[in-house]
């Protein structure tokens, strides 16, 4: 066996002199599988460079497609928000390429977009699109994203229930990542401890809507 | 030690973040087998910060996927611009072809333009060079003046001193030959005569023959092959005297420019009756002793030699066969003059003038 070589890659340095397309495709998985952590942790340079190499794709095939400019963005997004959302498990394994999976779950939400704006009951998902989302193993990521995508509608919703004071507080804690010392200055308490105590009693607020609303 | 029911918020973060230390820990897990509520609350708490703290993630991370979106639309009209999109090689035999047919396409639109520039070009040339021409050979017109200067003399072209006498002359014969009034010459004893003709040239003189009487000179150029003009002389010398009342003009050089007068014989004898002259009404200066006397038709019938005195408006000439007498004594003359024809008959006055223009000349007189 001639596995020898890339049991000793450096991607380094015997990838720029050599470059073998089974240690390039190793090399790329690398990369990708950084790159998902990065994605995973929020990091804006990686998932730009994420957006930059494979927006153009899935943007080039949904005009082809007969989808606008507008479409191509909410799409290519929200395929984002997916992979973003898997990432997030620690456990995570792409059984692709990036750009494959995002092409995939891209792919599948235009599907999902023609069928629900086209009255033609003939138009199936089945036909067109799940093949390949078969083939990358999206299927069970996208049920999950659905699902999430349920619940979160719903905690925000339960959000809005909360009232004013508490609602302006955990948004500008959960969604705008403001620390204690900012939150009670801006809300006007008199010290973080204060904005902390305010902050558990709109948490027990929400969660008493929150599961009221999923009980319904 | 803990007030659970106030701080279960704080236990479920602290839990989530896993910065509880072991023995809080062993204290949760414990409350939380042996109190069921508690234990449902708990995880109550959890999945609600769960949810939460990853809807806010979800957010910020839409927010942050939008701002990308806007960035990049933005930047790939500026890296359009500046791409260079390289040619595939896929086309290189193609463009390579293409190339060399634009090469020698516009090589030959070249070509079969840059002719006719050229054409055009060497019309300039012609006319320039037939321009050039004419100056060159005027050039060498004078060259071969001045070369004919060099040979016949070894003095000066142009005399160094300023003329002591002047007068007038005409060619005999064309080869050097010509007539002057004696008087004009025997000034004294003179040093030197020179002929200037009217394109300004100096030639030297030497004297051939003379009729003190008759105050006729006949003289030589002193120069090999010498002529005054192209073609033999215009006119002919008359050898029979001229009747009374003919029309008559003459070309003298009372100073360095040509003059002409016109008259008419107002006698046919002389100054006190001398038949070797006339007595011409015509106007004269000095200086124009030696000019010829020409008729109508372009016969020289007479040397002009002397003005009466003022107020008298005489002037008096020697007629021509006195200049035959003076040819027969010197057989030399005789045997060179051979001239019978007259080209001036039927022209014009002005074109007579103009003929005889390159054999009448100014003669001057030099003294030491």
């Amino acid at each position: 066996m001639r596995n020898l070589a890339w049991k000793k890659y450096d991607p380094g340095k015997l990838g720029y002199f050599f470059p073998n397309p089974v240690l390039m495709m190793l090399n790329k998985v690398i990369t990708d599988q950084q790159l998902l952590v990065a994605l995973a942790m929020g990091d804006r340079k990686a998932t730009s460079e994420i957006y930059k190499k494979n927006y153009p794709v899935v943007k080039g095939w949904i005009i082809k497609s007969g989808g606008t400019e507008a479409d191509c963005a909410d799409i290519f997004q929200e395929a984002l928000v997916v992979l973003f959302s898997k990432a997030q498990d620690e456990n995570f394994r792409l059984s692709c390429a990036v750009g494959t999976y995002l092409f995939a779950v891209s792919k599948h939400f235009w599907f999902k977009k023609m069928q629900k704006s086209s009255r033609d009951p003939s138009f199936s998902m089945e036909d067109m699109g799940n093949l390949e989302t078969a083939i990358s193993g999206v299927e069970s990521d996208l049920n999950a994203h659905y699902e999430r995508e349920e619940h979160f509608e719903l905690l925000n919703s339960a959000l809005d229930q909360v009232g004013e004071p508490c609602r302006s507080l955990l948004r500008a804690f959960y969604h705008q990542d403001k620390s204690m010392q900012e939150i009670s200055a801006a809300f006007g308490y008199t010290n973080a401890e204060n904005a902390k105590t305010q902050k558990y009693k709109c948490l027990n607020r929400l969660k008493k809507i929150f599961f009221n609303m999923q009980a319904k | 030690m803990m007030n659970l029911n106030s701080s279960i918020w704080e236990l479920a973060e602290s839990y989530l973040a896993g910065s509880m230390a072991a023995d809080e820990k062993k204290l949760l897990s414990e409350k939380l087998e042996s109190d069921t509520d508690f234990a449902e609350e708990f995880s109550e708490c959890v999945d609600l910060l769960k949810s939460v703290t990853n809807s806010g993630k979800l957010h910020n991370f839409r927010n942050m996927i939008g701002e990308i979106h806007k960035d990049q639309s933005v930047k790939p009209a500026r890296k359009l611009m500046n791409k260079i999109i390289a040619l595939p090689p896929l086309f290189w035999r193609t463009t390579a072809v293409a190339a060399c047919v634009a090469l020698i396409t516009s090589s030959i639109t070249y070509w079969s333009i840059t002719p006719s520039i050229k054409k055009n070009d060497s019309q300039y040339n012609k006319i320039s060079r037939e321009v050039e021409h004419i100056k060159t050979g005027l050039k060498n017109n004078t060259a071969d003046i001045e070369s004919i200067k060099k040979s016949a003399n070894t003095q000066p072209v142009q005399p160094a001193s300023q003329a002591k006498f002047t007068g007038t002359g005409f060619a005999l014969t064309n080869d050097g030959y010509f007539v002057t009034a004696w008087h004009v010459v025997n000034q004294g004893n003179f040093d030197s005569v020179y002929i200037q003709n009217n394109e300004g040239l100096y030639y030297k003189a030497v004297l051939v023959s003379h009729d003190d009487k008759a105050d006729i000179a006949i003289m030589k150029v002193d120069k090999k092959n010498f002529r005054f003009g192209k073609s033999d002389l215009p006119y002919t010398i008359a050898k029979s005297k001229a009747l009374l009342g003919a029309r008559i003009f003459t070309i003298g050089y009372p100073n360095n420019d040509e003059v002409y007068a016109e008259g008419y014989i107002s006698s046919r004898n002389g100054f006190e009756g001398d038949n070797l002259q006339y007595t011409l009404d015509l106007p004269a200066a000095h200086g124009q002793s030696g000019s010829p006397v020409v008729d109508a038709k372009g016969n020289i019938i007479g040397i002009l030699t002397a003005v009466g005195s003022p107020g008298e408006a005489n002037t008096y000439a020697v007629s021509t066969t006195a200049l035959y007498d003076l040819i027969k004594e010197s057989p030399a003359i005789a045997k060179v003059h051979q001239h019978r024809n007259n080209r001036l008959s039927w022209l014009g006055r002005e074109q007579q003038i103009e003929k005889m223009e390159d054999y009448t000349f100014s003669v001057k007189v030099y003294k030491k």
